[in-house]
């Protein structure tokens, strides 16, 4: 009785445990940045249902992972200017956790760290250190390093209509890796200086003259971007981590009115724990026309339904819904290469579903059903199925063709002229073996 | 048939092939037995059935192949049965054939020709 009751005792503390880390999340915060002033960020994660712990970068506890298995589900780290960790935090150990489904906020700043070179395994190319983002424009009585950002509303991470945003920090250039996002970009009127002060701006002058060679600026590069791995974890790298700091979404904007740091952090952090553009395929089936179970294996030439059910996550109700809202799915019928490349549409009516008929190709082997859809900013969609497509059986080709009756009327006719021949034969027997004889004598 | 052959025979008689091919015509219809034209009738009608498929799988289609090769061989076959048997129960060839009486010639081309035909219609279809 006692051990049954510890059992369930454990069992209870168990399922409590896994439903408060299903959202836990651990901060790095350096000592030099007091929480107090982050209290804004940090205060709307918990309002939304975060577990944070806070812990500084020298800490040795709590841990990261244990035994390679994460304990947190995110991991915030905000130590830009920290040269060195505690043990469990290494690059290597960063990029474990993506691959262990762990999600990453990472801010970076001009000082050079650990954190700056695994950038640059995402494709990220940082300026040389101590070369903050400076501009000129528009004119306003802050320092020329803190800069009101436009946001673009391209992007399907962040919300339309958001203000400029204040930034101070480190821009970087984009890599060809198609899995960045880019979030936020810099103006076109910036550029990164290794001074703060107007000194060397001849050089600036000098660098544009040469077609811009070596020179660090204008909108093609980014301020805030993530990055989604083959697993579906994300990873966003700020340039700076004041952007997330109380100040700046207080600060208001040389234009007049409030910026929108709060409502951009909201949206990047959003994304980057999973709460966004989160969708997975819920399940494919194939079948005949006309029928309702998939069969073993296809002929050739066979009309095909494939169907495919997709969900997206909903945060404020942390359940799946079906989604339709993808109009650009494709479906791969490939066998090596893709013999038949269709539009899987959403069907009207029922939602999360997307339907698509076609013809197998006139050929024989063995064949993949391939989903893959991949876009800037969602989960990635993929699925394969696998099924053999056969030639007719014997008895299955069509028969008596009207092609043919030519040669069926020649068959016939033959036959029929053998059995008229033979009649007349044996019926003039008689008759022509006499004329016969008659001739020969 | 013959009537009209031979009274349009001498208006072109300046070509010597005319003459020669209708000087071989009427001794054909002179000379041969009723039976061996009776069996030069079958013949022909076999090879222009022949013909007619061939022309129409080069020109047409030869798309169920089977059935061309079927209706094609039926013909085919058909025609060599019926020479064969044109062979034995011809009387100039009788030394030729000494222990092959006509109705053995005519058996062995009926039992033949059934079994030609059995496999035609196996294939065609």
């Amino acid at each position: 009785m006692r051990l049954l009751s510890s059992a369930l005792v454990t069992l209870l503390t168990l399922t409590t445990f896994s439903f408060a880390s299903s959202s836990s999340v651990l901060v790095v915060l350096d000592p030099s940045l007091d929480r107090e002033n982050y209290s804004i960020f940090f205060g709307g994660l918990e309002k939304r249902g975060y577990n944070l712990t806070f812990r500084a970068p020298k800490d040795t506890s709590p841990a990261i992972t244990d035994y390679g298995v994460p304990n947190y589900d995110h991991v915030i780290l905000f130590a830009p200017d920290t040269k060195s960790y505690a043990q469990d935090i290494t690059p290597q150990s960063l990029v474990g956790l993506l691959s262990e489904n762990t999600n990453l906020l990472i801010a970076l700043s001009p000082k050079q760290t650990p954190l700056t070179s695994l950038a640059a395994e995402f494709s990220l190319i940082l300026p040389p250190p101590e070369t903050p983002l400076i501009s000129h424009h528009p004119a306003r009585s802050e320092p020329q390093t803190t800069i009101p950002v436009t946001v673009s509303s391209s992007s399907p991470i962040l919300t339309s209509g958001i203000p400029p945003v204040w930034f101070t920090g480190a821009p970087h250039a984009l890599g060809s890796t198609p899995m960045l996002v880019p979030i936020l970009r810099a103006p076109a009127e910036s550029f990164a200086a290794d001074s703060t002060s107007d000194a060397d701006s001849d050089a600036l002058v000098t660098a544009s003259e040469k077609g811009g060679e070596g020179l660090w600026a204008g909108s093609q590069m980014g301020l805030v971007t993530g990055f989604q791995t083959n697993v579906n974890s994300r990873v966003v790298f700020a340039g700076g981590v004041k952007m997330f700091s109380d100040e700046y979404a207080t600060k208001e904007l040389p234009s007049g009115g409030p910026p929108g740091n709060a409502l951009f952090v909201t949206d990047v952090a959003a994304w980057v724990f999973q709460a966004k553009l989160k969708l997975r395929i819920d399940g494919v089936d194939h079948h005949r026309v006309g029928e309702s179970e998939a069969p073993k294996m296809y002929t050739t030439n066979d009309e095909i339904v494939y169907t495919a059910h997709i969900s997206a996550y909903d945060s404020e109700t942390s359940t799946w819904k079906p989604y339709s809202g993808i109009d650009d799915l494709q479906l791969e019928f490939t066998m090596l290469d893709p013999h038949i490349r269709t539009s899987l549409l959403p069907v009207s009516g029922s939602p999360g579903t997307y339907q698509v008929q076609f013809r197998a190709p006139d050929r024989h082997g063995v064949f993949k059903f391939v989903l893959n859809w991949k876009r800037k900013g969602y989960s990635y969609l993929e699925s394969s199925t696998t099924v053999p497509v056969v030639p007719p059986r014997h008895d299955q080709y069509p028969r008596f063709l009207s092609a043919a009756w030519p040669y069926y009327a020649g068959a016939i006719s033959t036959s029929a002229g053998f059995f008229l021949f033979a009649a007349l034969w044996l019926a003039g027997d008689v008759k022509g073996e006499r004329k016969k004889g008659s001739k020969v004598e | 048939m013959a009537g009209p052959k031979s009274s349009s025979k001498p208006s072109p008689a300046s070509s010597e092939t005319y003459v020669a091919v209708s000087t071989l015509w009427k001794s054909y219809l002179d000379q041969t037995p009723d039976r061996l034209k009776f069996i030069d009738a079958f013949l022909a009608f076999t090879v222009l059935s022949g013909v007619l498929q061939f022309v129409y799988c080069v020109l047409v289609t030869n798309f169920p192949f089977n059935a061309f090769l079927a209706g094609f061989a039926s013909s085919v076959g058909q025609f060599v049965l019926t020479a064969s048997l044109r062979a034995q129960v011809n009387p100039e060839n009788r030394s030729e054939f000494k222990e092959v009486s006509p109705e053995r010639a005519f058996a062995d081309f009926a039992l033949g020709s059934i079994v030609l035909h059995f496999f035609v219609f196996n294939f065609l279809g």
